[in-house]
C-alpha cells in the first residue's frame, strides 16, 4: 500500500498567531512576530513567550468542560473542531470506529502539575484535585479528542519532543496506508509555558534573552539569533486516503507525500554537527515520496532561531538540496511551538502548496554569513510542487514530511 | 445551604447555574466520581466533613445540600 495518496482536506490551528487557519496565515505572510514579555515569567531569567492571544476556553468549549482539561488539551480540541469542519465533515454523520486520533505532545501538562504540586506542598495530600492526572497525561490529548468527536478508531499520543507534531502525522499517514481506519485527526499541541519549565529552558541556555526587544527575539537564520522563543498552541490536520476524498467528493488541500524519521543518536540536545540524522530523513522522506532532491521547491524548516541548529540544518540543505529551494521558518512569527511545532508548520506547508505563496522568515534581518541557502525575508509568490517541513526533537530525534500539491 | 451549595458547583466546578435546581440528579448536573471528590475537597477546606461517596448517595442536588448541613459545624 503506497502512503503517496494520503490527502490532507482539513486544517485547524490555535497559535501564538492566532485562532483559526486565516488569521494565522495573514499573520505569518505579515512577518508578523509573537514574542513578547510574559507576565507569568516575572520572577524567571527569561521573560519572552509567544502566547496565543485572547484564548477564551470556557467560551470556546463551555465552561465545565475548559474546567476538565488542561490547557494543552483546549488548545487540540478547539482546532481539531476548525479542521473537521473545513473538512467537510460530520461527526454527527460519520463512522467513528474509523477515525482514528494520532496527535503529537512533548509535555503533556506541566501547568497542571505544578499547580497541584503547589497544593500539595501547601495544603496537603486530601487537597490535590481528582482531575490531576486526567488533566495532565499526554495521552489524554487523543482520549479527550475521542471523547469530543465520536472518534472510536486507533487513538494515541506519539512523543518525540519538538518533532512529535511531524512524527504525529507520519505515524497517522502510516495508519491510513495499512486500512486501520479510514480518516486520521492528526496533529500536535502543547501548552509548555511555565515558571518550571522555562526556567529549566533558560538553563539550558536554549531561549533567547533578547529582553529589551522581545518581539524580534525569535529570528530564525539570522547573525544575531541567541536562543528560541518558547510558544503554545496547536494544529490538527484530516487525513484520508485520496481514493476516499475523491469518492465523497471532498477537496483534498495537498498530499502528504512521504514522511523520513531518523534518530541522531549523539547528544541529547545537541544535534549531529554533520547532519547525518537530518539528511536520512530527509532522503526518507523523498524516497518515499518518489520524488528526488531537486524536485523540492520549499522547506519550512525547523528553524528554531538558535545558533546550533540553524547552522547545521542549513548546512544539511545545502548539501543535500541541489535545487536551492526557498527556505522559510515560520518560527520567527509563531514562536517554538515544541510538540504542536511539526504539525503547525506541515498546515502551513500545506497552505504554502495550495495557495502558491511561501511565507517570510519574521525578523531576519541579516542572513548569518556562515549560512548559504535562500532564505524567504517577504511572502514570496512562488509555484510549489512538493516541499519538505523538517523537525528536530531533543534527543536527536527527526522527523521531515514532504508535502505535495494535490 | 442550598444556596451555597450552587455557589461552589458554578463558581468551582464550572457547571451551568441554570441545571442547578433542587430537583436535579447527579447526570442531570454531570456529577461524576471525580466532581464528587472535587466537592468534597472544596467543602472541607470550609470545615464539612463529607466523603465524596456520600455525597454520591445523595438522590438529588437538594438531598446533597441537605446531607452536607447535616455535617456543617456551626462556624
Amino acid at each position: 500500500m503506497s502512503r503517496h495518496d494520503i490527502a490532507v482536506t482539513g486544517l485547524g490551528l490555535v497559535t501564538p498567531s492566532g485562532i483559526g487557519v486565516e488569521p494565522n496565515w495573514a499573520a505569518v505572510c505579515d512577518g508578523r512576530p509573537s514574542a513578547a514579555h510574559d507576565p507569568l515569567l516575572k520572577d524567571n531569567p527569561v521573560r519572552i513567550s509567544c502566547r496565543v492571544p485572547d484564548f477564551e476556553p470556557a467560551q470556546l468549549l463551555g465552561g465545565r468542560r475548559a474546567h476538565r482539561l488542561d490547557r494543552f488539551t483546549q488548545f487540540a480540541l478547539v482546532a481539531a473542531r476548525e479542521a473537521i469542519t473545513s473538512a467537510g465533515l460530520d461527526i454527527a454523520t460519520w463512522d467513528g470506529a474509523r477515525v482514528g486520533v494520532v496527535l503529537g505532545c512533548a509535555a503533556g501538562g506541566p501547568g497542571t502539575v505544578e499547580e497541584q504540586h503547589l497544593i500539595l506542598t501547601e495544603k496537603g495530600p486530601a487537597s490535590v484535585s481528582p482531575l490531576l492526572l486526567p488533566m495532565q497525561l499526554p495521552n489524554m490529548l487523543a482520549g479527550q479528542t475521542a471523547i469530543e468527536f465520536g472518534a472510536t478508531g486507533p487513538n494515541l499520543v506519539v512523543a518525540t519532543a519538538c518533532a512529535s507534531g511531524a512524527t504525529a502525522i507520519g505515524t497517522a499517514s502510516d495508519l491510513l496506508a495499512l486500512d486501520r481506519c479510514d480518516i486520521v485527526l492528526a496533529g500536535g499541541s502543547e501548552a509548555m509555558i511555565t515558571p518550571l519549565v522555562m526556567a529549566g529552558f533558560a538553563q539550558m541556555g536554549a531561549l533567547s534573552r533578547r529582553e529589551d526587544d522581545p518581539a524580534a527575539a525569535s529570528r530564525p537564520f539570522d547573525a544575531d539569533r541567541d536562543g528560541f522563543v518558547a510558544g503554545e498552541g496547536a494544529g490538527v490536520l484530516v487525513l484520508e486516503r485520496a481514493d476516499d476524498t475523491r469518492a465523497r467528493g471532498a477537496r483534498a488541500r495537498a498530499r502528504v507525500a512521504g514522511y523520513g524519521a531518523s534518530a541522531d543518536a549523539h547528544h541529547i540536545t545537541t544535534p549531529h554537527p554533520e547532519g547525518t540524522g537530518v539528511e536520512s530523513a530527509i532522503r526518507s522522506a523523498l524516497a518515499d515520496a518518489g520524488a528526488t532532491p531537486g524536485d523540492v521547491g520549499h522547506v519550512n524548516a525547523h528553524g528554531t532561531s538558535t545558533p546550533l541548529n540553524d547552522l547545521t540544518e542549513a548546512r544539511v540543505l545545502r548539501r543535500v538540496l541541489a535545487g536551492a529551494p526557498l527556505v522559510t521558518s515560520t518560527k520567527g512569527a509563531t514562536g517554538h511551538l515544541l510538540g504542536a511545532a511539526g504539525a503547525v508548520e506541515a498546515v502551513f506547508s500545506v497552505l504554502t502548496v495550495e495557495r502558491g505563496l511561501v511565507p517570510p522568515t519574521a525578523n531576519l534581518r541579516t542572513l548569518d554569513p556562515h549560512i548559504d541557502i535562500d532564505v524567504a525575508t517577504a511572502a514570496t509568490p512562488r509555484k510549489i510542487g512538493l516541499a519538505l517541513s523538517n523537525s528536530f526533537g531533543f534527543g536527536g530525534q527527526n522527523a521531515v514530511l514532504a508535502i505535495a500539491a494535490a | 445551604m442550598f444556596e451555597n451549595l450552587k455557589e461552589i458547583l458554578v463558581l468551582k466546578l464550572k457547571m451551568p447555574p441554570e441545571h442547578i435546581v433542587p430537583e436535579a440528579t447527579k447526570e442531570d448536573i454531570e456529577l461524576d466520581s471525580l466532581a464528587a471528590v472535587e466537592l468534597s475537597v472544596i467543602l472541607g477546606e470550609r470545615g464539612i466533613t463529607i466523603s465524596d461517596d456520600e455525597l454520591l448517595e445523595a438522590a438529588t442536588v437538594g438531598e446533597m445540600a441537605k446531607l452536607i448541613e447535616s455535617r456543617s459545624t456551626n462556624l
